[in-house]
């Protein structure tokens, strides 16, 4: 409660905004964070952050009105700002913001023992930099962060939430010949994070792969690492489960409920209290409180993603997946952790084409599925281990039928960004060789 | 002064007006503001960075304090960072024609409206408008004394449309970016064309992946420069080792009459008057007459690397410079549209840009097109969708074989490194030999 008393600008400004509009809403985040980047095996460059974001949402007679602004002694003018935009903002069904339920405020993702502070970043440089020391590989570039973020989300229903967040990520990227590894790894926890196996990992793909070789146009069956199959669910699969992209018909998922959607074996969640999980959290960014969302069950789709705003245009119900991308504009509706999953099995003992990343995912086709990408690092794998890597190959084909040609999830897990999922084999896919 | 060997600080304050308009609705419109400044200090050593939101620009006890904590940073680095010197020059900011900042809200609302309404045609079921307009003061100084302020303002519009038929969905979309002024008057005809374009792809085939004759059309041949060539002229990875490019200067890359220029002094979408270390900002000529001739430099880069040129160091607000493109095209040749068409003969020609990436180390590189057509003895044929290419940078220009007489320059964004900048890529159209082409269609 002390530090409440710390933000009472926060309550004032609430009153003020009581005297204009209906409601008001207001999201302030706090942190601090560091990092040290390598250049080459030599740390190059250490830096410390300290932001601050006032985010303030008013809703007057179904017309909403935004602002934001990093200087919160000015929240005066934000508040003009949020009131004057609600203003020209077409109105809209509006069932009013949440009140305040009886949620625990212990945070779900925060670390202690996380200290923010510069050599901590440096020690786990030099971690992962014992993990590549083993391959014949030159680092080329690395980085190692912390950060501790305090948010706030108050409302005029008489909501006062805070939650903490601490973070960790590390990456490396190292180069042998014209062959390059890349890898990565980020958590809430510093003890969930393996810096050497990060160091690891970047050594091997640059070194193995510099044996690669081309290979023949073709249909292969393949496997693709947690990081390749995220890039084409991120860009492609999860945007389509949007419930605004959906009833705005820019969803390939629109009017497909209770279809089948991906192959029997395939099930997608959002699972906000996930332990262990860094986006858990017990309320949203409106402040709904959170809970398990089944998507996909068996391949079939049964849910889309709803904030307040699009659930009360359409008659719906919030399924607490309002996400904010930072203190600036409005909430959108994004998701916490999720969780792709089946009934796990060996993968990798039949001869496939294992592909570890793709360069361009981002260019995919998001409302038909198709995309065309380069592939990184591939290898073939049989018998649980690596064989002759590929040079050079581009994969074609469409994001919605690839889900159809799952032919088994592998018992590995990662967490790339909010998703949460293991390898996948996928069938008889078209690759062009060079 | 606790050791310190240099400093810079540079602060931008600003405004962000957007107005996001979807099936007629105005979903969201306002303005938000923002002060971020960032200090980077040397000891001797590598940089100690701090990034401070919500900046007072202060002096004497106030700012030695923010300057020793860099330093404690700064101290922790193991490289001894050389700053190369640059001549020192801020350009005058181009006029525009009408000031944003002079049009209220309201009206910029119902002129993106139009916009948002032209796209309404039988077949399409979504669309959607948004506009966006960046106010910024950027202050720059440094421990030599430097110092400049200028005010940049950028604004533009993006338009989509979605076109749907039996579960077939496509869209088309159109983008309008300056620094010249505010440009949301008489556009309609960019909400029409993304009609046009999402409905015509509605009957489009995906082409059959393989080699074969490429024609792009200089906004996609402006994307195939810079990610191509102009990521790995970087000064930055070819310093950590990370680009194909590194020790390859006086090489020939391609045929003598191709010439790939970056140039941030250009009245273009990503002009800079001055760099982010308050360098003279130049054309730089990454590939002359085929050779390559010189990278992109900061100051650190050009110490360390050489051969090239500074200038070219930008960042978001708050963020440290990074070494960036800004303008980047490929030059002019002789060819007429006509003799393109007629020397590809058969192929493809692809129009528009999704983005593309690259891998500057392994030289690899992938770009996508929007649409395109089939090429069949010299005429544009049936109209396909979701092409991408991938190449070899060492190999890929070699494959040009014609240039067009006229150059384009299009607005977009870049990202490296967390940070997106503005920028525009151009070239006139080209012509690709035996280019890889991705796409998922079968005989």
């Amino acid at each position: 409660m002390r530090w409440w008393v710390a933000v009472a600008w926060i309550e004032e400004l609430i009153r003020e905004a009581e005297r204009s509009v209906d409601e008001v809403e207001v999201f302030y985040v706090e942190g601090e964070s560091v990092a040290a980047e390598l250049k080459q095996k030599k740390v190059s460059l250490a830096t410390t952050t300290r932001d601050c974001g006032l985010g303030i949402r008013t809703i007057h007679e179904g017309r909403i009105g935004s602002s934001s602004t990093n200087d919160p002694a000015g929240w005066q003018d934000c508040l003009k700002a949020a009131i004057a935009s609600g203003r020209l903002a077409t109105p809209q069904e509006w069932g009013g913001l949440p009140g305040p339920a009886d949620l625990p405020m212990t945070p779900l993702a925060w670390d202690p023992n996380i200290v923010v502070e510069p050599e901590t970043a440096r020690g786990l440089l030099a971690t992962m930099l014992e993990g590549v020391a083993a391959y014949d590989a030159e680092v080329t570039a690395g980085s190692a962060g912390l950060s501790a973020t305090r948010i706030t989300l108050a409302n005029s229903h008489g909501m006062r939430y805070t939650d903490r967040h601490t973070g960790v990520s590390v990456s490396l990227e190292a180069i042998h010949g014209l062959s390059t590894g890349y890898e990565f790894d980020s958590s809430w926890a510093l003890d969930r994070i393996d810096p050497a196996h990060v160091g690891d990992r970047a050594g091997f793909f640059a070194s193995e792969s510099a044996k690669g070789t081309d290979i023949p146009t073709g249909a292969y069956d393949l496997l693709l690492s947690p990081l390749a199959w995220a890039e084409l669910l991120g860009n492609v699969f999860v945007p389509a489960l949007n419930g605004r992209s959906v009833h705005a018909g820019r969803s390939k998922f629109a009017g497909m409920l209770n279809q089948s959607v991906a192959c029997e074996g395939l099930s997608l969640y959002d699972d906000p209290h996930r332990p262990g999980a860094s986006g858990s959290t017990r309320w949203d960014a409106e402040g709904v409180p959170t809970r398990r969302i089944d998507y996909i069950r068996n391949g079939v789709l049964e849910a889309f993603a709803y904030d307040l705003k699009t659930a009360y245009r359409y008659g719906k119900e919030s399924t607490a997946n309002a996400a904010r991308g930072g203190y600036g504009g409005l909430p959108g509706i994004g998701h916490h952790n999720l969780v792709a999953d089946g009934k796990r099995s060996t993968v990798d003992d039949e001869r496939v084409l294992f592909i570890h990343n793709l360069i361009g995912a981002h260019t995919a086709n998001p409302l038909s599925g198709e995309f065309s990408v380069e592939l990184s690092n591939a290898f073939f794998m049989e018998g649980g281990e690596f064989q002759e890597p590929v040079r050079s190959a581009m994969l074609s084909g469409n994001v919605f039928d690839l889900h159809f040609a799952i032919a088994g999830l592998g018992k590995d897990t990662r967490t790339v960004g909010s998703l949460i999922l293991p390898s996948v084999k996928i069938k008889s896919q078209r690759i062009i060789g060079k | 002064m606790h050791g310190i060997t240099y400093y810079d600080l540079r602060q931008v304050t600003g405004s962000v007006t957007h107005i996001d308009i979807d099936n007629g609705r105005v979903e969201s419109c306002g303005t938000a503001f923002f002060n971020k400044a960032v200090l980077r200090v040397l000891v001797n050593s590598g940089w100690g960075v701090l990034q401070i939101d919500n900046y007072t620009p202060s002096r004497g006890e106030k700012f030695e304090e923010l300057l020793r904590q860099a330093a404690r940073l700064a101290r922790i680095t193991d490289e001894e960072v050389r700053l190369g010197d640059a001549p020192r020059q801020i350009l005058p900011i181009p006029p525009q024609k009408e000031d944003p900042r002079d049009v209220d809200i309201e009206e910029k609302s119902r002129l993106l409206g139009e916009i948002e309404a032209a796209v309404v045609r039988e077949g399409i079921v979504n669309r959607r408008a948004n506009y966006i307009e960046k106010d910024e003061l950027v202050r720059f100084s440094d421990s030599s004394g430097t110092e400049y302020e200028y005010r940049m303002g950028r604004s533009g519009f993006n338009v989509l449309a979605v076109a749907s038929r039996n579960g077939n969905v496509q869209m088309g979309y159109e983008r309008e970016h300056s620094i010249h002024g505010f440009n949301l008057r008489h556009q309609q005809d960019c909400g029409r064309k993304a009609a046009e374009t999402a409905v015509s792809l509605l009957d489009a085939i995906i082409p059959k992946g393989g080699k074969m004759q490429v024609v792009l059309d200089p906004e996609l041949a402006g994307v195939f420069a810079h990610e191509a060539v102009g990521h790995a002229s970087e000064g930055d990875l070819i310093q950590e080792g990370n680009s194909v490019l590194k020790g390859r200067i006086g090489e020939r890359i391609g045929s003598d009459t191709l010439t790939i220029v970056d140039d941030p002094s250009l009245h273009e979408f990503g002009f800079d008057p001055v760099d982010a270390e308050g360098i003279a900002v130049q054309r730089t000529e990454i590939v002359k007459n085929g050779v390559i001739n010189a990278f992109l430099h900061s100051r650190e880069t050009l110490a360390s690397v050489g051969n090239g040129c500074a200038g070219h160091a930008r960042g978001m607000a708050g963020e440290p410079p990074l070494v960036r493109m800004s303008n980047t095209f490929i030059e002019a040749g002789d060819a007429t549209k006509a003799e393109i068409f007629i020397e590809c003969k058969n192929g493809i020609y692809l129009v528009g840009s999704r983005g593309g990436q690259v891998d500057p180390g392994r030289g690899v590189f992938q770009f996508n097109a929007e649409y395109g057509y089939l090429v069949e003895n010299g005429e544009c044929t049936t109209m396909v969708r979701d092409v991408s290419l991938s190449g070899d940078i060492l190999s890929t220009l070699h494959q040009i074989s014609l240039c067009g007489n006229e150059r384009k320059m299009s607005p977009g964004y870049c990202g490296k490194g967390g940070q997106s900048v503005p920028v525009s890529d151009g070239a006139p159209f080209i012509l690709l030999n035996d280019a890889v082409v991705g796409g998922s269609g079968v005989d």
